[in-house]
């Protein structure tokens, strides 16, 4: 039984970061239709900038965001305007590919400066650990649970109750009518791609204690984020943090559970699954 | 309109250039051999993709599977259970070419979008990849090392170096010929109405399950049996590098660059862009591991950037200019 509480506990504070990665993904799409391949590698970027902060000024994770998360998010706003905004309204398929060569670059741009051997960037909360019962929790894991929540449901008030949160619906609703309305639609899409990615480099500090960073596990991510954003129901708010839970969970049961591979391919049988049986997303209401 | 590929088969150039590229281990060092191999691996293996991929605009990311099944799974044969390689090769290409069709039938049974078959796909090649690497048969994360290669043709030995190029020449050869037959066919004119137009294609009767698990099949078959020639090239079966994901991306991004859905385009990609790479990583390598596909990711966002059909339009509008004026001086 106590099995079955770890294995409950830690994949729903996992999953809950899992849902802040895939937010960043399932707003852009709704705003610009685009779906970034290189979602995954842009987290790693967000690593190493904590791990090269860490080293040169021992920076602690946690702090470095005051740094990391302009900067990502500077990044981010050049990377819409330069790369991707000169093919939206192409072939969808376009932006996938340039999206792949992107993420190659960040990759291999990676592997260039910080060589290919697997790093750890040391946390003052690294090894702390909380036992409820027989259930132990790592610190890192509730910080990031709680912080992820925070943020989706600051997210979640930033869409409903501001002028910018009500633009980005506006123009997911309908670019068209928004752009009739005054709303400047090119700004709205610029902004909501920089505001997904600033939000990767929060998610990457909230990932790194504890977890050994390569440059080659972007691609990881990017699947891991897609499995979420597409169980979500692609621009579905609270869709995508319920399909983070699950992605978490379902990772989690099948690491603690089943032996070798059949527990790491958990997760993407049941993405298969729900992709096949109920092809728009877990949530049964049209997505707004 | 067979008579297109009845045209390339007994056109000259095309035979003239294969000549020619088959006497290049007589001109080569055996260094520049190697990396012309490698390339016609990439340019069969880009051209087998292109059926699916760029044809029937069906953007795959499971191709690393078939590659993957070619490869490990006709090497485990062999060491494990001493199946001749040959027979290895048959093997993995039905499996890959059943797979092909289930994913296919998947495809069309349950209406995938585009988005979604990317996905999908994807998938299904990071199950593949953890798979392999946690099943012992097929070689675990330590992957499988083949005998050495003595030139002993019935056990699917080419003599290494010149008889490895040989060989590759005619695979890849084989891949763009069926490129070319495919797109001349009517089977290519249902895939490109496919792609441009699904619902149109049904509409007037195109049976769409049917041509979508023929293309599938046929890219599927070529790119495991290309898996397999590359593994006994390689004599090392890394699951790294064959069932991993990332290999997919290359071919992808080979296709793209070249020219998607053309029946030189992926060719051309590939033969620009692996020498390239190659000999950035001899030269590099040991100082900046990674530069090649840094390099790699640089091309293909400025190609898609600047032309976003490829390179082959673009030189083919480039020559259309060149020779424009001289026709028009003449009249």
């Amino acid at each position: 039984m106590s099995e079955l509480y770890q294995a409950l506990a830690q994949g729903l504070l996992i999953g809950a970061t899992y849902g802040l990665l895939a937010l960043g993904m399932g707003l852009v799409y709704g705003v610009s239709g685009v779906v970034n391949f290189s979602h995954g590698d842009f987290i790693s970027l967000g690593m190493f900038m904590c791990l090269a902060l860490y080293s040169a000024f021992a920076m602690d994770p946690y702090v470095s965001i005051i740094i990391t998360v302009p900067l990502m998010t500077a990044i981010g706003a050049l990377v819409y305007i330069f790369l991707i905004r000169p093919m939206v309204g192409h072939q969808f398929l376009m932006v996938v590919q340039l999206t792949l060569g992107l993420s190659l670059v960040l990759q291999n741009g990676i592997l260039m400066v910080f060589g290919g051997e697997p790093a750890r960037t040391p946390s003052f909360v690294e090894s702390k650990l909380i036992i409820l019962g027989d259930t132990v929790l790592r610190l890192p894991h509730i910080i990031a649970f709680v912080v992820s929540f925070a943020l989706a449901i600051g997210l979640y008030i930033m869409l409903r109750a501001t002028d910018f949160g009500r633009s980005i619906r506006a123009v997911h609703q309908n670019a068209h009518a928004a752009a009739l309305m005054g709303i400047n639609v090119g700004r709205v899409q610029v902004l909501t791609f920089a505001l997904g990615i600033g939000i990767l480099a929060l998610a990457a500090a909230l990932l790194l204690p504890g977890t050994p960073i390569q440059p080659n596990m972007g691609l990881r991510y990017t699947v891991i984020t897609l499995l979420v954003v597409v169980l979500g129901g692609m621009t579905n708010f609270v869709g995508i943090m319920l399909g983070g839970l699950i992605i978490g969970i379902a990772e989690a049961f099948g690491t603690i559970y089943l032996d070798g591979p059949i527990g790491l391919l958990l997760p993407y049988i049941i993405f298969v699954a729900i992709m096949l049986f109920r092809p728009k997303g877990l949530t049964w209401s049209s997505a707004r | 309109m067979r008579e297109e590929f009845y045209k390339t088969l007994s056109s000259p150039i095309w035979w003239g250039t294969l000549a020619i590229a088959a006497i290049m281990p007589f001109v080569l060092s055996s260094y520049y051999v190697h990396i012309l191999t490698l390339a016609l691996v990439y340019v069969a293996l880009a051209s087998s993709w292109n059926i699916v991929g760029g044809m029937a605009g069906q953007i795959s990311l499971a191709h690393s599977l078939f590659i993957g099944i070619g490869s490990m799974f006709s090497a485990a044969l062999l060491l494990k259970l001493g199946i001749n390689m040959w027979l290895g090769l048959v093997i993995s290409a039905v499996i890959s070419g059943i797979l092909g069709a289930v994913i296919a039938w998947i495809d069309f049974r349950f209406q995938l979008g585009h988005l979604s078959f990317v996905l999908i796909t994807l998938a299904f090649a990071e199950m593949g990849s953890i798979v392999v690497e946690g099943w012992d048969f097929l070689g675990g994360a330590s992957g499988l090392l083949l005998p050495k290669d003595t030139g002993n043709f019935l056990a699917f030995q080419f003599g290494g170096g010149h008889g490895a190029f040989w060989m590759m020449l005619g695979l890849a050869a084989i891949c763009v010929l069926v490129n070319v037959a495919i797109l001349n066919s009517p089977l290519g004119y249902y895939l490109r109405t496919i792609r441009d137009n699904e619902k149109a294609a049904q509409a007037i009767g195109v049976n769409i399950l049917r041509y979508k698990i023929t293309a599938m099949v046929i890219s599927a078959m070529l790119a495991s049996v290309v898996g397999t020639a590359y593994v006994r090239y390689l004599t090392f079966a890394d699951p790294y590098l064959l069932i991993s994901p990332v290999i997919t991306i290359e071919i992808v991004l080979f296709a793209t660059v070249g020219g998607l859905g053309r029946a030189y385009g992926p060719a051309l990609g590939a033969l620009l862009l692996v020498p390239l790479g190659e000999i950035l990583r001899g030269k590099l390598g040991s100082t900046l591991p990674g530069l090649h596909y840094f390099i790699y990711g640089i091309v293909v966002i400025s190609v898609i950037l600047v032309t976003p059909r490829g390179l082959l339009p673009l030189f083919e509008r480039l020559w259309a200019r060149w020779r424009g004026p001289a026709v028009a001086g003449k009249s």
